[in-house]
This record gives structure tokens, sequence and C-alpha cells, in this order.
């Protein structure tokens, strides 16, 4: 069959999600729960002297106050939180009396009730040992920069070429802290049934979590099941281990009974993951053409002493641009703090924000167009590898989002354009790529000859629409009616579960439906022996008088063997790309926004977006558009909102609540319009898709940012850029 | 959060009752819009609550005679959409509608609004030792002044408190001299709202000169000419649902060209609603062109000072009531 292109389709458990009817992990009904509640450190860096639980045990309905005395058995392993996978790195609090970030658990109260265990948390007083120093921002004494070099990317001689090119720019950018704040809150819920254990947590990696907290907890990875049937954003808050996630197993085991844990907002901005602070270092050059003669680029991310978060944000910028030379490096700084980790896009935000603004400033340093600078130096190899590109159609994005802006009215010289109330209006381009990335997937698919379909599959459904893109194979190829369609996916009982995360989801699971639905088809054409027909799959199978089909499929990405089957289905990491045998996969983006800035207050609104983007075949033109639209509005937050504020002296997040962390709210949200190339990419897999949860945001910050400077003649390089940055 | 017992009397005099039997930890409750909040943050931590949000006749709107009249009960979102009040006193009803989310409105009471009490988030994020803050557990210090203060007051400060008064409603009443009428165990007083809110000065503690016990039963605004050419005008981190940087209530009578009777008040800046008699007669006896209105904002903060990362609230100011009266002198002309 050809690859047909998708229609706009409603997505299919739209309809359960508004009436609630879609349980998430903390919903589900479990009996005879013992609810719990973590008592937070109140310290940044020492030791526990005693842990005072008396109180707490007089609050009624309290069953029990756990300490590090209950827990001291927990190993931290490579699947820990923090750990990324890496032998010796990683945390697990509450395994011995030391405190090594601020509001880490120090202990867990189980009660009958909620209620309850709140008041007993609030009633365990902790003494500590003396205050011992500590180190809270990058920026600070007593902050250690790590001996290694990340992703030292390089090729030609950039110093060279910088020092001898005419026209070049040395800039610093800042990114501050961010949290993702999901609106689903981190929870465990632990309880046993049938000999096994049984885990229901909201995260983007089931088999992790199930074979990982095996791991640490001493139990067979086969008595262990999963579940995350919804994930209320995940956004790579909920890539792995959470820091509570074994403290609930274990505490479930020591009471004999189902213990859930919903962990409150105020101390997930301590204990869940974030998007570290980092510093950008861009050096470009180029000729009096425009066309680009070198890249430099330096970067430092603020870790903990502790994780295994390697900072990458050298791996995407030179791939946008045909650089003859480039040289980058990333550095981590450690500081007494818990672990940061991916927050969506996570190091293509902020390095393409950084090398995105850049290359503005090089464009007004020019004197040229920024979106003809980015035409001059538009390329089909990449700079690094020399491979080809596997598709890239950045050059098409660019020249429709220009027309969709109306980007001739733009001026060069900033401050020149005023709306009728008298606000500056500023136009600002920037560009964005994300891998293409693959994991294996395995699925197992039912088709009943009543119509009703059944499907199994790695993968999880964290409201980008992955139940929808599963649907559309399904539909092309098999003419399932979707209201007869039973998706299963995010649970460890059904089918080994991928990391769903780095824009692969779509991408690898796309193609597995695909892969076992077409198989399914061949294998009905065998048994009717005709394959010229039209309509409903099970239209056929009942002139057969067979009751279903049922077909199993794996399908390993480009590039790899039966090894990452089997590493899929022990919970370790099998991704794949950018990188594959013939050539780099990337998804592309081209960002265009208008600002208006008013002069008497320097209130910046973005009024217009216009977005395109390249992610291979379109699954589902709404949910992408969606998905598109979400990165922008995430863009604006993170460009002019968002930003986790650290006192220093207390090495906390001031701001730990969603009154005072800002994101953007219906108000500060204008138009934005989405347009797609929908152009398979057929290089990379059966289903011709890349990826656009990730890309949707990467660039779109530049973007705001430069329209600003094109606004005011400011050049902000921090973020966010706030009130007093342009008063 | 502890466990508390509650009531819900009918009548103003049984909620002052309720109260008085309670004794030292009881607290009214409206609407609770701020006051679980601070509960679930242990900065409050009541042994018993009366609900006043059922009380008879305390849900008064009554725009008819020489005053506007309304019930301590009445909800934020009514009286932001009543007619008369947005036709008449546009400040007023902005003050409301920019405040909080509809949400809020909706439960929030307008006398409940009157005791919110201040955003900062050492005071409210750091019961428990988390924090030193002399407003929360006075004498232990104030961590804002040498802390991220951004957010923090340039006016009406001292070295014990810098925090903001955050309302946005006792700001516009502020700038229409209202009273607060209230019921206590010795009955009824009127307080104007000059003095209902204290400064900071040794007892950031003490924000308001209610007496313990005490119910606000009533808001009055004597009626003015300068109600129609008026505005709350609010600015602000986000475009909704955010507290002020900057506020600026202003409402005039202008005839002749000229600025006849001002009355200015500011809100995001100061430690408590903020009247600028400065404005007010920097403005007074001009034509409210741009000079002159930037003129009155600088006046208002003559006296400002700045912290460390809070000194562009001055500059804001004075430009947002320049704005303000910008507005409010085209809504004259109209
Ligand atoms: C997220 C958020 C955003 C907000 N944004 C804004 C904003 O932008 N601008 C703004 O102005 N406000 C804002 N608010 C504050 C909101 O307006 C107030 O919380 C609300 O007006 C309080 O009214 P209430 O009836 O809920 O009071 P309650 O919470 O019930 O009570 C508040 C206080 O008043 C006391 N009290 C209540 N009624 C009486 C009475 N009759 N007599 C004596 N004492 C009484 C209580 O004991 C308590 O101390 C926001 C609140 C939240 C939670």
């Amino acid at each position: 069959m050809t690859l047909s292109s998708n229609p706009d389709r409603p997505r299919v458990d739209a309809r359960q999600k508004v009436l609630g009817e879609a349980l998430f992990a903390a919903d589900q009904r479990v009996d005879n729960l013992l609810h719990a509640m973590t008592v937070p450190a109140s310290i940044a860096k020492g030791q526990i002297r005693t842990i005072d639980a008396a109180a707490a045990l007089e609050v009624p309905g309290v069953v029990r106050v756990m300490t590090f005395d209950d827990f001291a058995d927990i190993q931290t392993t490579p699947a820990s939180r923090g750990a990324y996978g890496q032998p010796g790195k990683g945390y697990q609090p509450m395994t011995g009396p030391d405190i090594v970030h601020r509001g880490e658990p120090v202990a867990l109260v189980l009660a009958e009730t909620l209620e309850a265990a709140i008041e007993g948390a609030e009633s365990v007083s902790v003494e500590y040992d003396e205050a011992v120093e500590f180190t809270a921002l990058m920026e600070q004494d007593g902050a250690e920069e790590a001996s290694e070099v990340f992703t030292r990317l390089g090729h030609g001689d950039a110093e060279g070429a910088f020092a001898g090119a005419a026209h070049k720019v040395d800039v610093t950018y800042w990114h501050p802290q961010q949290h993702h704040n999901p609106i689903e809150l981190i929870s465990t819920t632990a309880l046993f049934s049938e000999g096994k254990l049984r885990i229901f947590e909201g995260t983007q990696w089931s088999s992790a979590l199930a074979g990982g907290l095996a791991g640490m907890i001493g139990l067979e990875p086969q008595s262990v099941r999963a579940s995350s049937p919804y994930v209320g954003g995940g956004f790579g808050q909920k890539n792995g281990i959470q820091e509570q996630s074994a403290l609930v197993v274990r505490a479930a085991t020591i009471m004999g009974r189902p213990v859930k844990l919903v962990m409150p907002r105020g101390q997930l901005f301590h204990t869940a993951s974030y998007r570290p602070r980092s510093l950008h270092h861009v050096r470009l050059a180029a000729d009096t053409d425009g066309k680009l003669a070198a890249g430099l680029y330096r970067t430092e991310q603020q870790n903990s002493r502790y994780d295994g978060y390697n900072p990458l944000f050298g791996e995407t910028p030179p791939r946008m641009y045909g650089y003859p030379n480039w040289a980058g490096e990333d550095r981590v700084i450690r500081v007494d703090t818990q672990t940061p980790g991916h927050q969506r896009a996570p190091h293509e935000h902020p390095s393409s924000y950084a090398t995105e603004c850049a290359l503005d400033e090089l464009a007004h340093e020019l004197g040229m167009d920024p979106v003809e600078l980015r035409l001059a130096n538009d390329t089909d190899t990449d700079p690094i590898t020399g491979k080809p590109y596997s598709s890239r159609h950045l050059a098409e994005c660019l020249r429709r989002g220009a027309r969709m802006i109306d980007w001739g009215r733009r001026r060069q010289e900033p401050g020149t354009l005023r709306a009728e109330n008298g606000h500056r209006i500023g136009l600002g381009v920037a560009c964005g790529n994300y891998k293409a990335s693959m994991s294996p997937a395995i699925a197992t698919l039912r088709l009943q000859a009543n119509g009703v379909c059944r499907i199994s599959l790695s993968g999880h459904e964290m409201g980008q629409g992955l139940r929808s893109v599963i649907a559309a194979e399904l539909i092309e190829v098999l003419g399932v009616d979707p209201a007869k369609l039973d998706i299963r996916i995010g649970d460890t009982g059904l089918a080994p579960q991928m990391l769903t995360a780095g824009s692969w989801g779509t991408a690898s699971v796309a193609p597995a439906a695909r892969a076992a639905a077409l198989k399914l088809r061949a294998n009905l054409v065998e048994l009717i022996g005709r394959d010229d027909f039209e309509g409903p799959a099970h239209v056929q199978l009942a002139k057969t008088r067979r009751p279903m089909l049922k077909v199993e499929i794996d399908t390993v990405p480009l590039g790899e063997g039966p090894q990452a089957i089997d590493n899929l289905r022990r919970g370790l990491p099998v991704t794949t790309g950018p990188e594959y045998a013939d050539f780099m996969a990337f998804s592309w983006i081209a960002h265009f926004a208008e600002v208006h800035v008013e002069p008497s207050t320097g209130r910046v609104r973005t009024r217009r977006f216009a977005s395109v983007i390249d992610c291979g075949r379109v699954m589902n033109r709404r949910t992408t558009e969606s998905q598109v639209k979400g990165g922008v509005v995430w863009a604006i937050g993170a460009t002019l909102r968002e930003i986790g504020e650290t006192d220093p002296r207390y090495g906390r997040v001031l701001n730990n609540d969603l009154a005072e962390y800002l994101v953007p709210v219906n108000a500060d949200i204008d138009w934005i319009d989405v347009d797609v190339i929908d152009e398979p990419d057929t290089r990379l897999n059966l289903s011709g898709v890349k990826g656009a949860g990730e890309v949707a945001m990467v660039g779109a910050a530049a973007a705001i940012a430069n329209a600003v400077f094109n606004a005011t003649g400011k050049r902000i390089r921090h973020l966010p850029i706030r009130i007093e940055d342009l008063l | 959060m502890r466990a508390f017992s509650y009531s819900r009397p009918r009548t103003p005099e049984a909620a002052v009752a309720a109260f008085t039997d309670a004794g030292a930890g009881a607290r009214y409750i409206a609407g609770g819009t701020t006051l679980f909040d601070l509960m679930k943050l242990n900065v409050e931590q009541p042994n018993h609550l009366v609900d006043v949000s059922e009380l008879h006749g305390t849900d008064l709107i009554e725009t008819s005679g020489d005053v506007l009249r309304f019930g301590a009960g009445a909800r934020m979102a009514d009286i932001a959409d009543d007619e008369t009040i947005k036709r008449e006193y546009p400040l007023l009803a902005e003050s409301l509608w920019r405040a909080a989310s509809q949400q809020l409105r909706n439960m929030a009471s307008v006398g409940g609004n009157l005791l919110q009490r201040t955003r900062c988030p050492y005071f409210r994020n750091g019961a428990g030792g988390v924090y030193p803050c002399n407003k929360r557990d006075p004498g232990t210090g104030c961590a804002a002044i040498d802390g991220l203060d951004r957010g923090q007051a340039v006016l009406g400060t001292s070295d014990a408190c810098t925090a903001v008064s955050p309302g946005d409603w006792p700001v516009a009443l502020t700038a229409l001299d209202a009273d607060i009428v209230v019921l206590g165990p010795q009955g009824n007083r009127t307080i104007p709202i000059a003095d209902f809110y204290l400064l900071p000065q040794d007892t950031p503690d003490r924000e308001f000169s209610l007496e313990p016990g005490e119910l606000v039963i009533e808001i009055r605004v004597p009626k003015t000419a300068a109600g129609r050419a008026s505005t709350y005008h609010k600015v602000r981190d986000r475009e909704s649902y955010a507290f002020a940087l900057a506020a600026a209530a202003v409402a005039l009578r202008i005839e002749g060209g000229q600025v006849r009777q001002a009355h200015i008040a500011l809100g995001g800046v100061a430690t408590k609603p903020w009247r600028s008699r400065e404005a007010e007669a920097a403005l007074r006896g001009r034509a409210p062109t741009r000079e002159n209105a930037l003129a009155a904002g600088r006046a208002a903060l003559a006296g400002a000072k700045a912290g460390r990362h809070n000194g562009f609230k001055i500059h804001l100011a004075a430009n947002t009531i320049a704005d303000a009266i910008s507005i409010a002198a085209e809504r004259s002309a109209s």
C-alpha cells in the first residue's frame, strides 16, 4: 500500500477525556489503601540527627512513620533517579541520614486518609547536625567544574576561520532554570495482587520503572507489572524512576497493604526533574556575502553533584546550516541541588535560543535580512559527518512561514515599525531541528469478524495523541471503525514498553501499528484469495466464517538487530538516530514571531506566530498542529514568563507553586498559525514519520527574542525577557 | 493543615459571638480563597472557623443612594458585573475583574478581599522555619530585604518588612475614600479606609486596624462625579491571573480641559494601598496632557526606595499612573 496523507480527525480518546472517563494512574480505585505523605528536608546539605515521630503518630489515622532505617536496603542503581543509566551516579533519598539537596524526603507518613497523612507529615520533627556549607548556583564559589567535556564536536579550523572573517559576533546567552509543571502530579501507587507487584505511575517508561524498581528492591523483574494508563503531561519529567517510587513500593511491602503517594506540587519543585540553568557562549562569523565561515559554541550546564545528566547542547546547532568550520564543547558545573533532566526540547530549546539569536545578531551586523541569511546557508549535507540528510525541507518552511507572517513589512532598522496605538512592532525569525530517532516496538493485533479490533503495543499516551496515531494506521490499512478500536499501551503486562520521549513515539509506534496491520491484511488476503477488496477488512473476514485474526510483530528500527528487541524487553534504552548508516535524520521547523511592545511599560505581547514544520508524514493533522501550537505556547512562556527562582542562601526554589511560577494564560496567547510540509521520509521508516513534539518548540524562543530586538533595538541575552529589561 | 472545628452562624451578631467564644485561635472564613491557601501552607493554623459566607443580608450591592454600599459577603464577580458600577465607577469594576481568575472571583467575597495577605514568597512559602519573616514570626528577621526582592514594595517599607499589600480592590477603594463598617464584641464602628491598613514599621505582623473578633459587614463608597472618568490600570507579568507589579487607580473630574478633582492611588508597589496626594496635587488645575500625567506619576514615587532588584518598579509605577490618567481623561471626554 502506498502512504496516504492523513485527514483531520478528532482524537480517538477525546470524548473520554472530556467526560473524565480516562483514568490516570492516581485515579485507580484500590481497596484497603494507605495514603502516604513525604516530609521534605528543610536543609540543603548535611545529616539528620534525630527524627521525632511521636506527635505524628498521635494524629488520628496515622499508622506508621517510616525513616531511613526502613529503607536502608534499597539499592541505588543505574535505573535510580539521577543516574541516567550510568553506574555510580544517581541518588535514592532516605537510604541513610545524609541530605544532599533541599526538599528531599526524610520521612514517609502512612495513614488511613490523605488528610491524616498530611497532618502527620507536618507533625514530624527532624533535627539536623550543624549546618554544612552548600552551593546552590553555578555562578557561586564552591560550584565545581566537572573535568569531563561532553560532545566535543568539530571540523575544520573554526578558530582560524573566525579570526580571519569579515563579520562576526561574540556573545553570551543565559538560560534560567525552568520546571515542567504538568497538570498531572507525580504519583506512585503500589499493591500486590496474585503474587505480583503492581505499580500505577504516570510514567513515560513503564518497563524501566518495573525493571528498575525490581533491581532496586531486590525482586524478580517478571514479578513486577507497571501501568501508566495515561500521562497527564510528561514533557520529560516522567522519564524514569522518581524519588518516591521505590519508597512507596517498599512501604507497601512492609505494610502488606496498597500504598499511594501523590507528591504535592510544592515538593515537586525540589524532587522532580527540571531544566537546569545554562550559559552559552556563541561566536559566529561570515563573509561579506553572508556565507557562514565559522561557528564556535561553548556551554555550561548546572548539574547536581551526583547525577549523570549529560549536557548535549552542542549536538544540534551545527546541523542547522552549512558551517564550513565548527567547534563546540559542553561542560557541566556541579552544585548542591537535585538532579536536573530532560524538559521538552531538553538541550535543543536553550541551544537554539542562543545560537539562533546569535545568528540574528550576525544578520544585523551584516545588514542582511535574517531569512535571507538562513536561506543562503541552507545545506543538504551534515557539516559534521558529511552525510546527506534523509530529508530537509527547511527552505520551504522558511518561505511559507515568511508569507504567512507577511515578512515583507519587517524593517531591518529596529524600532521603526509602529502600531496605531503607538506600540512598537517587531518581527523575528528562527529555525529549529531535532533528531529523528526510533525505538523498537512490539505489537499484538486482533481483528474480530464483528469489527472489534484490539491492539496491544509499546508506547505511552502523554496527551500527544499516540492512540490517534495508532488508530490512523489501522483505519488506513484495515478500515477499522475508531469506535470499535481498543488500544492498549503503557502497560508492561501487555507488551514491553519503550521510553516514550525524544519525539520518537510516533516514528516508532506508527510503523509498528502499520506493520501489524499490513501483516494481518496479508493473512486475510491469503485466506480469501483476493487483494482487490474495498472497505473494512472485517467484512471480508466475516465472509470466511472465522471469528478473528491475530498477528504479532516486532519492529526493529533501521540499522538495529534482534538485540534491540531483547533490550526493549529488559527495560533498557534502545534508540537510534540521528546518525544512520547512509544519512543523518532530523525534523525541521521555521518559526516567525510578531511582537508588540508597549513603550511606557515594556510589556511584550506575541501577537502572531507562524510556524511551518517538516516532520515527515503527518499522522494526524489536528494533533500535529496542536503539538506545534503547544510548543509555541511553551516557548512564549519560556521566553517571557518562566523562571524557577532560587535563593542561594537557602538553595530552595522560591516560587514553588503555580500562582507564582508563571506560565502563559489564555490571555497571553494570540494567533498561532501552523502549516505542515507533510512529505513522508520513507528512508527512515515504513510510515514515513520523523517526529513533531520536540522540534515544535526548538527555535521558537529565539524567534520571539529576535522580534523583541526588531521592535526595540534591545538585545536581551537572558530569559525570561521581562518588563524591567525593556522599560 | 491541622484539624479544626467549624461553625456557620446566620447573623453577624451570632458570628461575632461564635468568634468570641472560640478565643484567640478563631478565624472568620468567607470564600476561603486566601485562608485555605494559608492554612495549607501552615501560615495560618486556626483551631476554629466561623463561616460567614451565609450570613443574612451581607451580599448587598446598593447603588441608588448617596453612597455605594457593598455587603462584605458580596462576591467579587457580582460587583465586577454590576452594570451601574461598570458604567459609573469603572475603576471599581476593573479592580475586581483584573484580579485573580473568574473561578476565584466567583468564590471570593469583597470583605475577605480587604484582608488578603501579602504574596511575599518568604512569608507564604516559609512556614515551619524555612525562611525567617517578621510578618509571620515576629522578630525572626526579613529574608526578602537581602534576597530576591523583585516583587517587593518601594513605598512605605521599613527595616523590618518590604512586603507588598497585594489587593487591587482596596486600592480602588482607597482612591475613592471608602469607609469600612465593622461589628465587634463592643458593637459597630466605621473605619475610614485610610486608617484601615497599617504601615509595617516595627510590627509588620499588624496589618489591619481591626481588633480581634471584629467582623467587616459593609463597605461604603461616597459617590463622586469623578467616578465615570476613572480606571484601574494594572501592569503585571502576564496578561491575566497575576498580581500587580504596578497598578494605578485614577478618577478625575475634568472641566474646561483642566483637572478639577483627582483621586489617585497605587497598588503593587507599596506596603499598603497607597493614596498619592502628591500626584493629585501635581495634576490639579492642569490639563491632563502626557507631560502633566508623567509629572504626577513621578510626584507619587518621589519618596520611593529601591531594594536590590525592584528599582524598575519606581519607573514603571510612574508610567502606569501616567497611562491611567490618560485612560481616565479619555473617558471624561466620551
Ligand atoms: C491564585 C490567586 C490569585 C489571586 N489574584 C489576585 C489578584 O490579582 N488581585 C487581588 O486583589 N486578589 C487576588 N487574589 C486574592 C483574592 O482576591 C482573595 O483571596 C479574596 O478576595 C479573598 O476573599 P475570600 O472571601 O475568599 O476570603 P477568605 O479567604 O475567606 O478570607 C480572607 C481573610 O479575611 C478574613 N475575613 C473574611 N471575611 C471577613 C469578614 N467579613 N470580616 C472579617 N474578616 C474576614 C478571614 O479570616 C481571612 O483572614 C488571588 C487569590 C489567589 C488564590
